[in-house]
């Protein structure tokens, strides 16, 4: 699998994300020379709790509170859990939620979508989309997945990768969006995961992503 | 969904299965060196339990995450000689293990099957035939070292995939194989036990002189 980036666009302070600002980042994207439209994509999250043998009673502070699950959009027959706190990943067949449905143990409380569209420049791959809440749809964010497609390596493409960001950034100003798009930080290692990259790779950088865009949202509300 | 009947079989007489197996089914067998970990949700969870299959016998080991659901009840599966189950199941990453001891699964118990099994095709049903000797371990994980639960005696199990539209006909199926191993064993519902049969020594020891040679299916 090749290399990701994931940004979140961080509005500034005392304004308001609206979809004005995809519609924004999406001509940035159709200004790059050579850029060309390349469909659409989606991905879906869904935060789990915990359901206690007591329902009376709250779930007990020693499960999980940070379990999600990850559908993503290029790989629609594998799911994949991850637990931030434990830094743990398990990539699985879909069939997985199926266990969990019968399990019961888990139950998804309320679940995320990013969707939107992709672009094809050079040897990049660009997905802007929004993170929505489902099924009221609230905008809670825009992400920029950013593919490399030459490379698995990501220590052989940090340079490429960053050389991206600083285009992408400089472009987004020269636009004067209201904010800017921030990159996903991640210290793979302490997820057990190496340098070729791998969708467990992925799952991580949307379990961080959207911590922050919530933190985000919540703020500028 | 599966449709899954059990039986024994004394192990000095699993060669002799292995030749009649290997007759009807005219291909090799697959080997099997299965660790099964039974995990219970923890006290404060909703009661449930999963099964860890880490498959050994492969260069890589290999995960599979495995529910197994109660038995159909009522008039029409009491009239039927299998047992049939809801069944899910997911292939899954080497942390399957970390990941639900991490959301309050504990170990219940694990063991070690080893043996072989042979795919058939009976009447449009997919069946799968296993040999296996169940293992215990006697420290934690320790595969190496396990040791047979009931020495001289081999669990012969026969599972079918089946839906909710054809599971009367994979049933039939799999009773209509069963025929062929009569000789050597009677396999019905787990949980009714049948025993060993009396006609086994003499069947095996048939088996064993004409080295199989019979191709029925």
């Amino acid at each position: 699998m090749t290399v990701k980036w994931l940004m979140h666009f961080q509005p500034n302070q005392g304004t308001t994300l609206t979809s004005q600002v995809m519609a924004e980042a999406c001509a940035v994207a159709e200004s790059f020379p050579g850029v060309s439209r390349d469909g659409r994509w989606r991905s879906a999250m869904t935060f789990y709790r915990a359901v206690p043998r007591d329902q009376s009673l709250p779930a007990p502070s020693d499960l999980p509170r940070d379990l999600i699950g990850i559908s993503l959009h290029d790989l629609p027959n594998e799911y994949l859990f991850v637990m931030r706190s434990q830094r743990l990943i398990l990539r699985a067949h879909s069939s997985v939620q199926t266990v969990m449905d019968k399990l019961q143990s888990y139950k998804g409380r309320f679940f995320i979508n990013f969707e939107g569209l992709q672009y094809k420049w050079g040897d990049f791959k660009l997905r802007i989309g929004k993170c929505l809440y489902n099924p009221n749809e609230a905008l809670r964010g825009i992400v920029m997945e950013v593919e490399y497609l030459p490379l698995s390596s990501m220590d052989k493409s940090q340079r490429v990768m960053e050389e991206f960001y600083e285009i992408w950034r400089e472009a987004v100003a020269s636009k004067l969006l209201a904010g800017q798009f921030i990159n996903t930080e991640v210290n793979f290692v302490e997820y057990g995961l190496g340098d070729s990259y791998t969708p467990q790779h992925t799952a991580v950088l949307y379990g961080m992503c959207v911590v922050q865009v919530i933190a985000s949202s919540n703020k500028n509300q | 969904m599966e449709c899954v009947v059990q039986g024994i079989i004394e192990t000095l007489h699993v060669e002799a299965l292995e030749i009649l197996l290997v007759g009807l089914c005219g291909a090799p067998k697959q080997r099997i060196r299965v660790h099964e970990l039974c995990l219970k949700s923890g006290p404060n969870l909703v009661s449930s339990e999963v099964r860890l299959l880490c498959d050994l016998a492969k260069t890589t080991p290999s995960w599979t995450i495995r529910h197994v659901g109660g038995a159909m009840r009522g008039a029409g599966a009491d009239q039927l000689s299998v047992l049939v189950r809801p069944i899910a199941e997911s292939k899954a990453s080497s942390t399957a293990l970390r990941f639900f001891y991490g959301i309050g699964y504990k170990l219940d118990h694990e063991v070690l099957k080893t043996g072989f099994a042979f795919q058939f095709q009976n009447r449009g049903a997919n069946l799968t035939v296993s040999v296996t000797s169940t293992n215990r371990m006697p420290r934690l994980h320790a595969t190496d070292d396990a040791v047979p639960i009931t020495p001289g005696i081999h669990l012969v199990e026969i599972t079918a995939p089946a839906a909710p539209e054809n599971y009367t006909e994979v049933a039939s199926a799999i009773a209509s194989f069963c025929e062929y191993l009569s000789p050597l064993l009677h396999l019905s519902k787990p949980g009714i036990s049948t025993g060993i049969v009396p006609t086994a020594a003499s069947a095996a020891a048939s088996l064993m002189s004409s080295g199989g040679g019979i191709k029925i299916l």
